[in-house]
């Protein structure tokens, strides 16, 4: 009764007659790698979960560098589930990164990319760099010693850009070393100014998603079924994905709940065969394949340049790939985009081993 | 829509309601506890499996009203007003 009163209530105000016919009247193109349309509703769903769950631990965490760690462990310890938020947090950033991942080389090997989605591609790749940002930013704020080494490590790293990087180094760290200006700037990039950005960036992609519609695969062109509505039917199989997805992290959370370190110690050496987390290891791994030297030159800037190079190269895919936009089959790319991917795989599983 | 609305809901309920008292759980828990922890995330599942399985016959009728062609409204329908 009381919802029906709301219902006419903002009916009489608002015309929400026409958003109920553009929802009718949106279609999702039909055909065999269909379920490629899901990873991306996926992801958001996790980035929202991540946005309550971080709400959650925000109540309790204390950004200075003398209560970070000692809030965290009483999160753990002290707060009723606050194991479990912090873990279902951890898991959260794990998956939904994961997630980004499928749906970045799915689209990447399905040339969803080609014109006009030009921008829904720019938009997708800034999205991968604030969340490995909000990863990064993330990890700090627990104050241990894996963490402050970690940071110190990746803030180093982009100090080696050459040019650009002394400045990038000492408005990361706000200094010349890892300090409490450090927690505070990245805090304040993990609660409110990534979320911010995110927030408009993600509106932005998912706008421009539905100005374009879904991009179907140029080789099933022939073999595309009816379309089917996005509401209900594809909105089911949204919340089906969704519910298993919940389920997962829960899951994980539990049998595996995420553990604390010591506190940093910034005088401490750096702990013995340290990692970072495992979206940063094929990174990582390309790095200590590069010798200290080079010639003339430092080995870290050769590397971190031929890094950065390929990732300028794979945000400028879509306007390289001239042949899949004229609606032509494009070998070239596939075989760009399945180097790429195994680059990231293989890379990634000799860090975790090695 | 409902059902996302639901759990966010009591995710964000649950996470406001946890105050600052005696910890109720964690990873250092005696048998018994572990034994509620488990049981706790069983019933979680079915839950999850009983959604799922509500939602999917949802969609199997939804499905079957598209194929009859009765979700169309018919524009020569007579007005009941």
């Amino acid at each position: 009764m009381i919802s029906r009163r709301l219902e006419e209530w903002i009916t009489e105000r608002y015309d929400t007659e026409a958003l109920r016919r553009v929802l009718r009247a949106k279609k999702v193109p039909s055909h065999p790698l269909e379920a490629s349309y899901f990873t991306g509703g996926l992801t958001l769903f996790l980035f929202i979960f991540q946005f309550i769950t971080g709400m959650a631990l925000s109540l309790y965490y204390v950004p200075h560098s003398e209560y970070a760690y000692k809030s965290i462990s009483d999160i753990m310890t002290k707060l009723n589930m606050g194991w479990f938020f912090r873990s279902l947090h951890h898991w959260g950033a794990q998956l939904a990164i994961a997630s980004l991942f499928i749906h970045f080389f799915t689209n990447m090997l399905l040339k969803s990319y080609r014109k006009p989605r030009e921008l829904v591609w720019v938009t997708g790749f800034i999205m991968i760099a604030v969340l490995y940002f909000f990863g990064l930013s993330g990890y700090f704020l627990i104050w241990d010693q894996r963490a402050f080494t970690a940071i110190r490590v990746a803030t180093g790293g982009a100090g080696s850009l050459p040019f650009i990087g002394g400045a990038i180094k000492v408005f990361l760290r706000g200094g010349i070393d890892v300090t409490q200006e450090t927690l505070t700037r990245f805090y304040a990039f993990h609660v409110s100014i990534l979320p911010m950005i995110s927030l408009l960036i993600v509106g932005l992609h998912v706008l421009l998603v539905q100005v374009h519609g879904m991009s179907v695969p140029l080789s099933l062109k022939d073999r595309e079924g009816k379309p089917q509505p996005f509401f209900p039917n594809v909105f089911y199989k949204d919340l089906i994905i969704w519910l298993s997805a919940t389920g997962i992290l829960v899951t994980l959370a539990v049998i595996v709940p995420v553990e604390l370190g010591v506190k940093a110690d910034p005088m401490a050496p750096a702990p013995e065969n340290i990692k970072p987390e495992w979206y940063f290891l094929f990174l990582f791994q390309t790095l200590k394949f590069f010798p200290g030297q080079i010639g003339l030159f430092n080995g870290e800037t050769i590397a971190i340049t031929i890094i950065s190079l390929a990732i300028l190269f794979a945000i400028f895919i879509p306007f390289l790939d001239r042949r899949s936009s004229a609606g032509k089959p494009s070998p070239a790319y596939t075989y760009i985009g399945v180097f790429y991917l195994l680059y990231f795989v293989v890379m990634t599983i000799i860090g975790f081993f090695y | 829509m409902r059902i996302f609305c639901i759990i966010s809901s009591i995710i964000f309920l649950t996470a406001a309601s946890c105050y600052a008292g005696p910890a109720g759980g964690g990873p250092d828990l005696s048998p018994y506890d572990r034994h509620i922890m488990y049981q706790a995330l069983v019933l979680f599942w079915i839950g999850v499996i009983g959604l799922i399985t509500i939602i999917i016959i949802k969609l199997r009728e939804v499905k079957r009203i598209q194929e009859m062609g009765l979700h169309k409204d018919e524009s020569d329908a007579p007005s009941l007003d």
